[in-house]
């Protein structure tokens, strides 16, 4: 078991690919925010690359382990301590009854930690995933972020610790971390010349958008679009802004809602349906960035996608994720 | 000796909840962050006294900022 000392900012449990096929019912697909952490922490420490682990946003988290095992560190670079001394990060290492691991604010760059655990977390699936929805209070650790005295059941590891212990990822294939994020984006369905003017489409996929610091887990607010950008003054039978439409289901996880002016990119919790235009796409294998990128502090920027480019990407972060991309 | 109260978090200053010659504890709230929809509570880290306050609300922050001046 991991015995909680200071559930930190925002700690939950989550999994990959999270919760899916339920969003005719209103249920997001929650699941990690960065799913290439949370896929090598895992592979570290001899899981399968989407089983539960810790997503610890914003630092300060801090546990006690109850049992011997194998954990791994990912994400942002930022060493947490184990009993006072740092500890290497997207390597694993083994860890006592007793052991203290304590994580501080965040570094220069990204936002948040995955901790894995050699056989996982023992949370119930909830509708077929172990992840936290936060805003709908279930899934993960009794629905909720971790709290200080929470005690999380850890299941046993299914291979010899003395197999995993040590692993590291290859140096080379560590994602960078930057201060702007760019996100391979497939425009569409609500663009132009219906709805966006040609220039604000322009705008859209060259202007580097600082993140607003009301961002969370279901949606990533980004600083406002200019007048200039609609095509149209109002939005008709859909509402008085022109970024209202009828409404219309979200392409979730990736969808970038044009809500007022502001232009805010649906994720891990975000809503389901709404009625407001959506003018692009970030393609799955770069949403892992999003879950980096730092409130107030970071940029992001859209690059023009095809379908095509976003399948073999997929295709590639799938393969990326195997014991092949570990030492 | 001085030292700073600093945000642990990028966001924006919600409030200060003490008073210049205010008395604070270790772990005793000192001022509020407002960031990913939520509000999180910056403790001091330092028995003292408040020195000086040097943010208002909406300051943006950086983590490091610092927030408040305590005499320790």
């Amino acid at each position: 078991m991991l015995k909680v000392i200071n559930g930190g900012i925002e700690t939950l449990v989550e999994d990959w690919p999270g919760r899916l096929g339920f969003l005719g019912k209103g249920m997001a697909p929650s699941g990690a925010f960065d799913n290439v952490a949370l896929g090598f922490a895992n592979l570290l420490v001899g899981n399968p690359p989407g089983e539960a682990a810790f997503e610890v946003t914003g630092g300060f988290f801090e546990a006690e382990f109850g049992l011997n095992t194998a954990i791994a560190v990912t994400g942002t670079p930022k060493a947490p301590l184990l009993n006072g001394k740092e500890i290497p990060m997207w390597e694993s290492l083994e860890v006592k009854p007793g052991d203290v691991i304590k994580f501080s604010h965040i570094g220069q760059f990204g936002f948040r930690w995955y901790l894995a655990v050699a056989g996982g977390v023992d949370v119930t699936p909830y509708l077929g995933s172990k992840s936290t929805c936060i805003f709908g209070s279930y899934g993960g650790y009794e629905g909720r972020k971790l709290a200080d005295g929470d005690v999380v059941r850890l299941l046993k590891p299914s291979r010899s610790l003395r197999e995993v212990i040590g692993r590291r990822v290859r140096k080379e294939l560590i994602p960078p971390y930057p201060r702007e994020w760019t996100l391979r984006a497939i425009p569409g369905p609500n663009t132009s010349p219906d709805y966006v003017t040609a220039a604000g489409m322009d705008y859209l996929f060259s202007h580097s958008f600082k993140i607003q610091h009301t961002s969370n887990r279901s949606a990533y607010r980004l600083e406002a679009l200019p007048d200039s950008f609609f095509a149209r003054p109002d939005g008709g039978v859909g509402g008085s802004h022109p970024s209202n439409i009828i409404d219309h289901a979200y392409a979730m996880r990736g969808a970038l809602n044009i809500c007022g002016n502001t232009p805010v990119l649906l994720i891990a919790d975000g809503p389901t349906l709404g009625g407001y235009m959506c003018a692009l796409s970030v393609i799955n294998a770069d949403l892992w960035k999003v879950g980096q990128g730092t409130p107030n502090r970071d940029f992001i920027k859209f690059q023009v996608a095809t379908q095509a480019e976003a399948t073999r990407a997929r295709v590639d972060q799938k393969k990326l994720l195997t014991e092949n991309s570990l030492t | 000796m001085e030292t700073n109260v600093t945000a642990i978090m990028p966001g924006l200053t919600a409030r200060v909840v003490v008073n210049e010659g205010d008395k604070v504890s270790k772990g005793q709230e000192v001022a509020v962050i407002n960031c990913m929809k939520t509000e999180i509570k910056v403790l001091s880290e330092h028995e003292g006294v408040v020195k000086k306050i040097l943010v208002k609300e909406w300051d943006e922050l950086q983590v490091g900022d610092p927030m408040v001046v305590l005499d320790v």
